[in-house]
């Protein structure tokens, strides 16, 4: 086992550096760049200044020299300095990325302990008034974009109600309590976990629906067993194990579930930060989360692997 | 325009808004000019919308919570280029002069200041007793010291021409700076509106990594009505008063900044009670007024802005290479219609390359209001006529047809594209809209010069040079005079402006350029937008102009609720 895991570590060195590649050049390929966005169009600023700059922050050089200057300064473990914001790259993304984690964590667990119950109860009672209810608000959360679910709750939980804060990752100021940082996290939390949620229960019933029908659920009912433990111990750890292959796939959609839903929400996270430096064509920025994000991905899904031969006795790495 | 621009809270709105969305043709910011002046302004433009202070005394307290969009870069206007990071840049530092409501220069950290006889020194007499936040005394040298990063060498930042006219700068004594130019330049009043840094604390950074000190960012120390607290990234900036501001210390207590970067969250945030004043675009102003009304929580004050936006015609294609056809373009446009319809009034219709806002405005300039018959009777006399009977106009056998481009998720500009079509349509004319990504738009059509017409605006500065945008020497690759403009008249007069130093003579000069432009036409000028603000109904003694709400941020009161 753990010689897979360093086997596999070692293989994601090559994709990660062709994910650079690609989005590096992509990123070079749109149209302007980190000077241009918010002077170009002053007539106050001289093109023969912004010539400086570029000159200065070595944006003048071949694309290829200014990927391999980024890559070899990433090797010795630094991003680079922000071009919009003039400090370290790394230090906003180390103060920004907790909060992306926690609101990230929060919603798929969120999303797991509601949505594989759900799953589990529609499985069992096939073709009943709940499976259908159920199956009904799946797709509802599959097709409702999380930005307008988002500002609707905002609108009534937060503008009508006022029950939840409608915005931020705490009060303003105020003193830390972890009472008022889970009541900023709910709203967010949950408005992210609706789509992956919607997903995961889909999955978690076809899959049950298969164990249901195995003989081994047979076996366990005539053995005398408790229809609880049959479906929970048997039926539910066997049915588990296509679905954690899901939930590795769906890490990616979190993060790209977490840019729209942190602006939503004037959520702290690194999604916003994502947003602005693409916006600006802050280069380094974008190419440091870029990293991150793919990292945590590939991590992910290693990790759904590594469960993956937990959950399931028969399979082994070698 | 050359010069500074006025950033005032709304434009940081509209501006940080337009930096999403893709607003105002220009989105760079400048330094501050939205900081007071102890003389009392009495001139302020008509469309300034003035609170006369009630008849209680102003009341110490309260903090103000201002929801921003954009988040700011750095807090040194020698390298921002983003209004958010100017707004609030402007309540830590002042500069030497400042510009009030009416874009006139008013006294800031300076006494007062004189020009030498050939216009070519100016001598700036420094107010007394004016400390930094951390307690030391400010002097010339730190005057010396600021207005020499620009001018080092090693300066790689985008401010460098500002400062291109300063010769020299000495200091004669601590309250005495002089500034020698190389050429008389009157728009130098708007440089001397850059923050003033403290010596004492940089002097030993070199300029070439001043960018990326963490005094920027971190703890900036200048001499203004507010100190710098914390920025907690991507949630807020908080400041705290300066209780020993030179023009006395400011009665609220602390302003946050807080960050919000969807428009619809941000709205939601004002009802919700979490954020106090806000930018309010033209398209949610009924949304917010309503609420505004109904709750009695806020009031929503407006300004005209200090920009315009209109419809440029490309000077390159030979379609428009008659005068007399790009008049009649003009008049088959019903802009009074437009303003009506697309932005449901708010707006003025625009005749000129000016604001109404600035000292140099004159509205006697050429006009050519809607008459869709007498454009047809113009082209037709410029041998534009429907021979073939298809409803469109041809001359030579070729059609009067182009492409008009703007840029994508500007509501009003998209609107008005297809409305500029459909009335053009009226007369003959077929025009193709095309809504382009913003920096694709910028980059790709019109600085390089690749379309036939484009609606897009200019947010002025202060100063109102014209030369920046009409200059026949900025229709280079680049230049921000991307219609190609070339009047040889006009361009003589524009070398002339910014030497005269007397603003009644100047402004004569720039009567005579704008209106030469306003009968050349090389824009049809659509309209001037107004900016709106969500304030709280108990925010007392303010002033809100182009200057912006904080322009004498020390006035400001909130009273107490009842």
């Amino acid at each position: 086992m753990g010689a897979y895991i360093i086997r596999r570590i070692i293989q994601t060195i090559p994709l990660l550096i062709g994910i650079t590649i690609v989005s590096f050049a992509v990123m070079h390929l749109a149209p302007g760049g980190p000077i241009g966005m918010a002077t170009q169009m002053n007539p106050n600023i001289k093109a023969e200044d912004l010539e400086k700059m570029k000159e200065a922050m070595g944006l003048n050089e071949p694309v290829y020299i200014q990927y391999l200057t980024w890559l070899g300064d990433l090797v010795r473990g630094d991003f680079g300095y922000s071009f919009v914001k003039r400090v370290p790259v790394s230090e906003l993304i180390i103060e920004r990325l907790p909060n992306t984690f926690l609101l990230m964590f929060t919603s798929f667990i969120l999303a797991f302990i509601i949505s594989i119950p759900l799953g589990v109860i529609s499985a069992r009672k096939k073709n009943s008034l709940t499976d259908y209810s159920v199956t009904g608000f799946s797709f509802l959360g599959i097709s409702v974009p999380h930005f307008w679910l988002g500002l609707m709750a905002i609108m009534f939980f937060a503008v009508k109600l006022g029950w939840f804060p409608a915005g931020g990752a705490a009060t303003l100021d105020g003193p830390f309590s972890i009472g008022d940082r889970l009541i900023h996290l709910l709203m967010p939390a949950l408005v992210l976990a609706t789509g992956d949620m919607a997903g995961l229960t889909r999955y978690t019933r076809s899959s049950m629906l298969e164990v249901l029908g195995q003989d081994f659920m047979r076996t366990a009912r005539a053995k005398g067993l408790k229809e609880k433990k049959v479906i929970y111990k048997h039926g539910l750890r066997n049915g588990l194990i296509p679905v954690i292959t899901i939930l590795g796939l769906i890490l990616p959609s979190f993060f790209g579930g977490a840019v729209i839903t942190e602006s939503i929400f004037g959520w702290p996270g690194i999604g916003k930060l994502f947003i602005d430096s693409v916006f600006q064509r802050d280069y380094t920025m974008i190419m440091a989360l870029t990293t991150v994000s793919a990292v945590l991905v590939v991590l992910g899904n290693l990790l759904a692997d590594i469960t993956y031969a937990i959950v399931d006795p028969r399979i082994s790495y070698k | 325009m050359k010069s500074r621009k006025i950033v005032g809270l709304t434009l940081t709105f509209i501006l940080a808004l337009g930096l999403l969305l893709s607003g105002c043709g220009s989105n760079s910011a400048t330094p501050p000019a939205d900081k007071g002046s102890d003389k009392k302004e009495t001139t302020t433009p008509t469309d300034t919308t003035k609170k006369t202070e009630d008849d209680n005394k102003p009341v110490d307290g309260g903090k103000l919570v201002i929801g921003s969009i954009g988040e700011p870069t750095i807090f040194n206007d020698f390298y921002s280029t983003d209004t958010s990071s100017s707004e609030i840049s402007s309540k830590l530092y002042n500069g030497l002069v400042t510009f009030d409501n009416s874009l006139k220069p008013q006294p800031d950290l300076a006494e007062s200041w004189e020009f030498s006889p050939d216009n070519l020194k100016i001598t700036v007499k420094l107010k007394k007793d004016v400390k930094w936040q951390d307690g030391q005394p400010f002097t010339a040298d730190d005057v010396v010291f600021s207005y020499n990063i620009p001018r080092s060498k090693d300066y790689a930042g985008p401010r460098a021409s500002d400062f291109e006219k300063i010769k020299d700068i000495k200091k004669i004594d601590d309250q005495t700076v002089e500034i020698d130019l190389s050429e008389p330049y009157a728009p130098i009043m708007s440089t001397l509106a850059y923050s003033i840094l403290p010596k004492h604390i940089l002097k030993d950074v070199p300029v070439k990594e001043l960018d990326k000190n963490e005094f920027n960012t971190k703890k900036p120390v200048g001499t203004g009505p507010y100190k710098f607290v914390e920025w907690k990234s991507g949630e807020y900036i908080k400041l705290t008063k300066n209780p020993d501001y030179f023009k006395g210390a400011p009665h609220i207590d602390e302003l946050f900044y807080k960050f919000v970067p969807d428009q619809n969250a941000l709205i939601a945030q004002l009802q919700a009670g979490e954020v106090d004043i806000i930018g309010v675009p033209s398209t949610d102003l009924q949304t917010v007024e309503d609420w505004a009304k109904k709750s009695g929580k806020a009031d929503v004050i407006t300004t005209q802005a200090l920009s315009y936006t209109y419809l440029g015609y490309n000077m390159l294609n030979p379609l428009f290479k008659d005068k007399k056809v790009r008049q009649a373009l003009t008049m088959a446009l019903d802009r009074k219609a437009i303003v009506e319809a697309v932005l449901n009034g708010d707006g003025k219709v625009a005749n000129a390359p000016a604001s109404p806002l600035s000292w140099a405005y004159n509205d006697q300039v050429p006009t050519f209001d809607y008459d869709p018959e007498k454009a047809k009777q113009i082209l037709a006399d410029a041998g534009w006529k429907d021979s073939d009977g298809d409803g469109i106009l041809d001359k030579g056998g070729k059609k009067f047809e182009f492409s008009l481009k703007t840029n994508q998720g500007n509501k009003a500009r998209e609107t008005i594209a297809q409305v500029v079509q459909q009335q053009m349509k009226k007369i003959g004319i077929q025009v193709d809209v095309q809504v382009l990504e913003w920096s694709a738009f910028i980059n790709d059509n019109i600085l390089k010069k690749k379309f036939d017409t484009t609606i897009l605006g200019w947010s002025l500065g202060v100063d109102p040079d014209p030369s920046g945008i009409w200059h026949s020497k900025e229709a280079k690759d680049g230049g921000l005079n991307f219609i190609s403009y070339k009047n040889p008249e006009a361009d003589k007069l524009m070398d002339e402006n910014t030497k005269i130093l007397d603003l009644q003579k100047r402004k004569e000069v720039i009567d005579k350029i704008n209106y030469m432009i306003a009968d050349d036409q090389p824009y049809s000028f659509l309209y001037y937008p107004n900016d709106h603000l969500a304030i709280p109904a108990n925010l007392k003694g303010y002033e809100y102009g182009p200057a912006g709400l904080f322009y004498n941020i020390q006035n400001i009161w909130l009273a107490p609720k009842k």
